[in-house]
């Protein structure tokens, strides 16, 4: 993956402060991103679960969306009723393939103020959300910085405390060191937190300071476990070409109240004739971790295919996202079905999601 | 990277340590570090040959899955059965307690054919 000028993967702002932590790094949608640090995967997640950790989401892009069309644009081009909120609020939501309805994209947007809107879509589909509505790529000029976990809140609060104050899916502005930043009550943990977009100026004031109040750094890997234990969905795996909101049970961010969007008669039709299959949630009785790409069996015939799995570092047994057929006999929680693995079986369980709530409980 | 002089090493990042007419694998610091937490480790069973370079079983981190192969060919004597419920072993302490398995070699000279600690140093730092 290269950026747009060819020169090899992006950075995020606070690449050099990762740097300094001794972070492992992965590519991930063209970006060059922290994996690790030092203290593990399952370290980093379980202080997410019991404390805070504060993860570099840089990567993901934002597109402002601005002026009196903004509004109608966003509506027309995105799945979710906008008018369920209003300003100062964020919504989950989906571009979608006009000719299928299968997920181009799933999105935050953040409802700044009355005529203002941050579309925050996947790393690498960037270009793809700006050409959809118009506005401006303005992911170079900030860094977005997530604070997970039953003790973010307060931690932040000693550094922002207006950024602490923000509700549960609330957009607000506030100051840092003299620097107006965003701040939503969003995140892809299962805990409660916030994500703020700070300017460059002081993005690596405002990182250090929330490591200095005791916030553990996390990397992808741990995002990873964390949005898997908390049945969310991740672009390229649970959503993608050829799956739609409805398979993917994202029904309830469909706005089916608003006359036209895109992709809209595509999900219509599937409504009509029914949908083929859906997401499940899977738990396996061992350790050993499912991996995406798994045949899903039930009574020893193929249903479906595993699209996320790993090892529940709270749970202590593999867990799985799955799109599975559904014929007459529905998959109810404890429905026994196998993994295939690699020539092995993994036996496992239909189950209810998420796997994990906020707090680390099951 | 901790690389012990008195083992000998694949280019598969195993370890072998030489004890009476058996010895003992695991994988290398090396491997563990690029592995990252390991969640899940398959054992061979007791009684199992294996050719050299065949596989002994996987060990399984969030991230990836890596094949353990055999250092050396031979019969299978003993597994480290703790790292079904402790495979956090393997990063604690992979020269010690995250030990995988012991052998019987088939041809007991095949072990001093593998890399010294200076060898496989060598090969990790290219």
């Amino acid at each position: 993956m290269t950026d747009a000028h060819g020169t090899g993967p992006r950075h995020s702002p606070l690449h050099a402060e990762h740097r300094a932590l001794g972070a492992r790094f992965a590519l991930f949608g063209g970006w060059e991103m922290p994996l690790a640090y030092p203290a593990g995967t399952l370290f980093e997640h379980r202080a997410c679960r019991t404390g805070a950790a504060v993860f570099d989401v840089s990567h993901l892009g934002t597109v402002r969306v601005e002026g009196p069309d903004a509004h109608d644009r966003i509506q027309l081009a995105l799945s979710n009723d906008l008018d369920r909120i209003g300003p100062g609020r964020a919504q989950y939501t989906q571009l979608l393939d006009d000719a299928d309805g299968s997920v181009v994209d799933d999105i935050i947007v953040w409802w700044v103020d009355g005529t203002t809107f941050d579309v925050m879509p996947n790393a690498s589909n960037t270009a793809a959300v700006v050409e959809a509505l118009g506005g401006r790529d303005v992911t170079d000029e900030r860094a977005v910085i997530a604070v997970q976990g039953p003790s973010a809140r307060k931690l932040l609060a000693e550094i922002a405390p207006d950024a602490a104050a923000v509700p549960r899916f609330g957009v607000a502005s506030f100051m840092f060191q003299g620097h107006a930043a965003t701040v939503a009550g969003t995140g892809y943990t299962g805990e409660d937190g916030v994500e703020c977009a700070v300017p460059l100026a002081v993005a690596v004031t405002f990182w250090r300071s929330l490591i200095g109040a005791g916030m553990t750094p996390a990397g992808l890997g741990a995002r990873d476990t964390l949005r898997l234990e908390a049945g969310l969905p991740l672009h390229g795996h649970e959503l993608g070409p050829g799956i739609t909101p409805l398979q993917a049970g994202l029904g309830w961010s469909v706005g089916w109240s608003v006359p036209r969007f895109r992709g809209r008669a595509a999900l219509e039709r599937e409504r009509e004739r029914g949908v083929a299959r859906r997401l499940v949630g899977i738990t396996t009785d061992g350790r050993q971790p499912p991996r995406s790409g798994s045949a899903v069996l039930r009574g020893g015939v193929g249903i479906g295919e595993v699209t996320s799995g790993n090892f529940s570092p709270v749970l202590g047994h593999g867990i799985a996202l799955a799109l599975v057929a559904e014929d007459s006999s529905p998959l109810t929680p404890g429905t026994p079905v196998e993994l295939e693995l690699r020539g092995r079986r993994l036996p496992g369980q239909v189950t209810a999601l998420p796997f994990v709530r906020g707090g680390g409980r099951p | 990277m901790n690389v012990p002089d008195e083992l000998r090493y694949s280019t598969d990042h195993e370890w072998v340590r030489a004890d009476g007419d058996r010895v003992r694998v695991g994988i290398t610091d090396y491997a563990q570090d690029a592995l990252g937490d390991v969640v899940y480790v398959s054992l061979p069973e007791v009684g199992t040959t294996v050719e050299a370079g065949g596989v002994l079983g996987e060990v399984e981190s969030t991230k990836s899955v890596s094949e353990i192969y055999a250092p050396v060919g031979g019969e299978v004597v003993a597994v480290n059965t703790d790292l079904g419920s402790s495979p956090e072993r393997v990063n604690d302490d992979p020269y010690g307690a995250g030990w995988y398995c012991e052998l019987v070699p088939t041809d007991p000279a095949a072990v001093d054919a593998l890399l010294d600690a200076a060898g496989y140093e060598a090969l990790t730092a290219s």
